[in-house]
């Protein structure tokens, strides 16, 4: 009779093998975009959208509709909105996003009170439900992974100026504004898409941890990049592989790893830094 | 044929008249200053003449093609374009070595893959970090360099491909006497080697009066222009600023000379 190691159980799972992937694909790409959204302090734009989210999520269940596909449009919509009011009112960014998010999510919850005929919990939506995550939302996020890649690479340049200095990447030639608005508009469908398997509470932590660990230990943009997509996409299978054996929550267990790693980074910075001063010294 | 043509601009910032009907050119391997009081409008005028900010009236010219209404020109003329600004504010957030952000200087306008041209791409790296004395500082981050050694980069920014037309945004802002007299040095040096005709806004007169050819005096309008001796006299400066802001008189100093790179 063959024997099965609790590792070989959890991972013969169907469900977990999707997990896993889907795991390592949405860590990979929050990662990648995260490696830019930290850098141009979208962190709390993420965070926010994560949170509108859920109103999103509500309205395709109120009008009987499926949440994933409501919530593309609409995240999009969310990013446009708060783009056009960051660049039209005189209010700081985190003071308007605040706003636009705590009455996002009190319009949410108040929908979600009137909803009788909903079967998901709402811990699910709050804490994402990896492991029920389907072949199509596999596919959606490995195409959104792969254009985020081919967009993110072609547009190097652009990038890197425009985070550096809008008015340098214009009088060079970069589209600020047009870039600006493209990375916006990525970002809001990736944590769209991402919602399901990460959770609204979570989904900011998928975009900055991973960029903050990679930014304390990278000495290049290139490596930087790399780095951040590697932290989130390996964080993610350690972190599902812990949840599944030990039978803890999914979403979270991830978290805590990508927690761990951030730590990890921030350790060797430090270290790195002693040696250097000791070398001065 | 003029490098830069200016015609009737107007430009509105804020809904305020920040430049109103400013007409100049700018002759092939000039160095033109743009002096005047805050508030005056150099940087307003700087921004619509690199397509940065719109403008209400006017045409600008560049190399013979005319600045589009919302700044669009031929991608082969844009990259004949290079601008100092101030300062990189953000320079320490991103952990970027000077030999990759130089890189990106060399990059033309428009969508690339990054290895496409490598070799190519890292030789003029090279050549540009050596000609503004840079070669040491290439695997240092941009959030690691003192404001003297960031302005050298940024030139080195500008000189990675050949350009015509370098335009700063009163570039030597923050250096100490120093390093502003070394970045000028450097400036000049690579302004005659490269062939760049400059636009420089600048609150240095001592500079101007020592290094460029024709100065632009701005006050919302060109109050006067030509010759640095003839444009700063003490009774042209008494007419563009306000007497609490007047320029004090010029140090007596030796002409520019050979960079002094540490």
């Amino acid at each position: 009779m063959t024997e099965f190691s609790p590792f070989t159980a959890v991972i013969g799972q169907p469900f977990m093998q999707r997990a896993l992937v889907g795991g390592l694909l949405t860590g990979a790409l929050g990662g990648l975009l995260g490696s830019f959204a930290v850098l141009r302090q979208l962190s709390f734009f993420s965070d926010a959208l994560g949170h509108s989210a859920l109103l999103g999520i509500s309205l395709g269940i109120l009008l009987g509709l499926n949440p994933t596909l409501v919530l593309i449009p609409f995240a999009v919509l969310f990013a446009l909105l708060v783009n056009l009011l960051v660049q039209r009112s005189q209010l700081p960014t985190d003071a308007l996003l605040n706003i636009v998010y705590s009455t996002s999510l009190a319009f949410a919850v108040v929908a979600l009170s009137l909803v009788t005929t909903y079967k998901g919990g709402i811990q699910q939506l709050l804490f994402g439900d990896i492991l029920g995550i389907s072949w199509l939302d596999l596919a959606l996020i490995a195409v959104l992974l792969v254009a985020a890649v081919a967009y993110l690479l072609v547009s190097l340049r652009a990038q890197v100026l425009v985070t550096l200095h809008a008015d340098l990447a214009g009088a060079f030639g970069v589209g600020s504004q047009w870039h600006r608005i493209a990375f916006i508009l990525l970002l809001a469908v990736v944590v769209a898409v991402s919602i399901k398997a990460v959770g609204v509470l979570l989904i900011s932590a998928f975009v900055v941890i991973p960029a903050c660990a990679s930014r304390l230990v990278s000495r290049r943009f290139g490596t930087y990049l790399v780095l951040s997509s590697v932290i989130g996409g390996g964080c993610a299978v350690l972190g599902l592989l812990g949840s599944g054996l030990t039978n803890l929550p999914s979403g979270p267990c991830v978290v805590i790893v990508q927690f761990f790693g951030f730590l990890l980074a921030l350790g060797v910075s430090l270290w790195r830094r002693g040696r250097g001063r000791a070398a001065l010294a | 044929m003029a490098v830069l043509e200016v015609e009737g601009l107007r430009v509105l910032r804020d809904g305020v008249l920040a430049v109103d009907d400013v007409s100049f050119q700018l002759a092939a391997e000039s160095d033109t200053a743009l002096v005047g009081p805050n508030g005056a409008g150099k940087s307003s005028l700087v921004g619509a003449i690199l397509g940065l900010i719109p403008r209400q009236a006017g045409e600008v010219r560049i190399l013979g093609h005319r600045l589009g209404p919302a700044g669009q020109l031929p991608g082969q003329v844009r990259a004949q374009l290079a601008f100092l600004p101030q300062a990189l504010p953000l320079q320490g957030r991103l952990p970027l070595t000077v030999a990759e952000f130089v890189g990106f200087g060399w990059d033309p306008p428009g969508p690339r893959l990054p290895w496409i041209g490598g070799a190519e791409r890292r030789s003029a790296v090279r050549s540009a970090l050596v000609k503004t004395g840079c070669g040491p500082l290439a695997e240092r981050l941009l959030s690691e360099l003192s404001g003297g050694q960031l302005k050298r980069v940024l030139l080195a920014f500008c000189v990675v491909r050949p350009r015509r037309l370098l335009v700063l945004d009163e570039a030597q802002a923050g250096l100490d006497a120093p390093s502003t007299e070394q970045f000028h040095s450097l400036l000049f040096d690579l302004r005659r080697s490269e062939g760049w005709t400059v636009l420089q806004v600048s609150h240095d007169l001592d500079m101007v009066r020592r290094s460029c050819d024709q100065v632009l005096c701005l006050n919302r309008q060109l109050r006067c222009s030509g010759r640095p001796e003839l444009a700063l006299s003490r009774a042209q400066l008494e007419r563009l600023y306000d007497p609490a802001d007047l320029p004090s008189h010029p140090r007596r100093q030796a002409p520019m000379g050979r960079p002094r790179i540490g």
